[in-house]
């Protein structure tokens, strides 16, 4: 029965991941196509997707802008990673200390209910006195948008943890460095995945609205922002369709790649 | 790990030994929040008047207060400018969340109980949903110039998809078997809209308004900031940039927080305290929904 029915659910799931979001997508494109060559949309504000593209391929090229385009997407990926990065080092420490001691608590409870409601981005205009225009300001707004989902997951990992299993590594004769590595860490790993997972997202729109108003030579938000002030809408209209796929990319990809891993690995899935 | 232990007693013993006086709990909750706050902030404030912070970057409490009083109640050119900013900011956001509410409601519950366009769509809403609000910006500045209208579309963009995806995930949630068995009574379609439908999506709608207000709030600041001419907190935070006035940047800062605050826990604290609490207990006398 099961063998019978197994190949043609494989045709219908090769149908729904494949066939349908070529159309799903490609279809208003080329309608979107036919509309700007037939001239029937304003062709200054809505170009022809064939020219956005073909904006897009020349700048990886090797004409006049050189592969600019790989510099952008290096630049945002790279500031992406780096504020990532530090949410997760610093985040997880923080979260440690307010789950597991006192005067961790006593800290870091009120900065986080004093900082956490205030707009990411409203931050910019004081990072950019403090930093200065470029990386340092983009990386740290990076920084704060995804450091509050790292700590607020993986303060809730630390109370869902068992006490039990503190108690088994002290009465072995656990240092503090192996209770550290060997219990809490993998005992909040699963959150800590989930929250790095929600922070990427928040961190993702936070660095591309930071790139528009604190970059000044690279990034994929200042792409679109430069592109914005010599009118230049196909630039604009490439810039978005490559934030749009590599948000998407890192979101169901990368981080969808790392959840199934420890999901497979842990047997847990955290739903928040 | 003496401290692990302890915390963890505490946490399952403090809500049985906690004393139920209604009223009275709240405010020491209220209490636990303010306290350290303020401890904090004159900490803040003591650090600048020692000389260990630099004020010229970050302002002791005292300073920002004064900085606001000024831009309230001073008789000069900056007389009620704060509310006026505070308006325009709440003007922008509120007919933003206002409109992605009245577009985006029904077209979730259409797209929720039309599982076959749903899946047809599913690509393009997945595509837009992580692109965020603010990369529209450069082209709204192209085609509508600086000003109100883009800085509106921006943040409908910003509320939009997430309370669209909330009632699309609100209204699949809904169980079949509860529409038939309206349907079977006799039910009409209002009948089940209203009294099936409704209910069953309302906590993950609410939840979605919640996030689409909160989103429209932090993306209006991002807004504001490219495309304001003239008023707007995000304006008022990015102009005081040029003249180095830090203490006006974080009047901008502590107001968005706290407006920011005030809708999330006194508008939709409410409203979730008053709709989901109620239904959610009539349907756990019933069963399962």
């Amino acid at each position: 029965m099961s063998a019978i029915s197994l190949p043609k659910d494989g045709a219908v799931d090769t149908f729904d991941r494949f066939i349908v979001p070529l159309i799903s997508i490609g279809l208003p494109l080329v309608l979107w196509e036919m509309l700007a060559r037939s001239g029937a949309i304003n062709n200054f504000l809505f170009p022809a997707p064939s020219e956005i593209f073909g904006t897009l391929w020349a700048k990886t090229g090797t004409d006049i802008d050189a592969g600019v385009m790989y510099s952008h997407v290096y630049y945002s990926m790279f500031r992406l990673l780096a504020g990532l990065g530090l949410a997760t080092v610093l985040g997880t420490l923080i979260g440690i200390l307010i789950g597991l001691t006192k005067w961790g608590r006593f800290i870091f409870k009120p900065l986080l209910s004093l900082f956490m409601p205030v707009p990411t981005l409203a931050w910019t205009p004081i990072l950019l006195l403090l930093m200065g225009v470029d990386n340092k300001t983009t990386i740290f707004i990076v920084f704060i948008a995804a450091s509050f989902e790292v700590i607020l997951n993986v303060i809730a990992g630390i109370e869902n943890m068992n006490v039990k299993v503190f108690w088994v590594a002290r009465s072995m004769g656990a240092s503090r460095l192996q209770i550290f590595f060997k219990v809490i860490i993998p005992g909040i790993l699963p959150y800590l995945i989930t929250g790095v997972k929600l922070g990427s997202g928040y961190a993702w729109r936070a660095l591309i609205a930071a790139e528009m108003l604190a970059a000044s030579s690279y990034g994929l938000g200042f792409m679109i922002y430069e592109a914005s002030e010599f009118m230049d809408m196909t630039t604009i209209y490439g810039g978005l369709i490559t934030i749009a796929l590599l948000g998407y990319i890192i979101e169901n990809v990368l981080m969808g790649a790392l959840e199934k891993r420890t999901v497979a690995k842990w047997g847990v899935q955290v739903e928040r | 790990m003496k401290q692990a232990s302890a915390s963890a007693q505490t946490g399952i013993i403090a809500p049985t030994s906690r004393p139920a006086w209604g009223g009275g709990q709240a405010l020491v909750q209220l209490g636990r929040f303010l306290v350290p706050i303020a401890a904090l902030l004159l900490i803040w404030e003591v650090a600048v008047r020692g000389g260990w912070i630099a004020a010229n970057i970050f302002p002791a409490p005292s300073m920002v207060f004064a900085r606001a009083s000024e831009l309230i109640f001073s008789t000069g050119p900056d007389r009620g400018m704060l509310l006026t900013h505070i308006a325009a900011s709440l003007y922008r956001a509120i007919v933003a969340f206002g409109l992605s509410v009245l577009i985006a409601i029904p077209l979730g519950f259409l797209l929720g109980l039309l599982p076959r366009v749903y899946k047809w769509l599913s690509p393009i809403l997945s595509l837009m949903l992580p692109l965020p609000a603010v990369a529209w910006t450069p082209i709204l500045l192209v085609a509508f110039g600086q000003g109100d209208r883009t800085i509106i579309t921006v943040c409908f963009l910003g509320a939009f998809f997430p309370v669209l995806y909330s009632t699309i995930q609100g209204v699949r949630s809904v169980s079949r078997q509860s529409i038939w068995v309206i349907q079977s009574m006799g039910g009409t379609r209002r009948h089940v809209l209203l009294n099936v439908l409704l209910p069953g999506s309302l906590p993950a709608l609410i939840s979605g308004l919640k996030l689409g207000m909160a989103h429209s709030w932090r993306t209006l600041v991002a807004a504001e900031m490219l495309a304001a001419l003239s008023a707007g907190l995000g304006y008022m935070i990015f102009a005081a940039r040029s003249y180095m006035d830090v203490s006006t940047m974080f009047v901008g800062i502590a107001l968005l927080a706290l407006i920011g605050m005030a809708i999330e826990y006194g508008i939709f604290g409410v409203l979730e305290q008053n709709t989901i609490r109620k239904w959610h207990g009539s349907s756990r006398i019933g069963g399962a929904a």
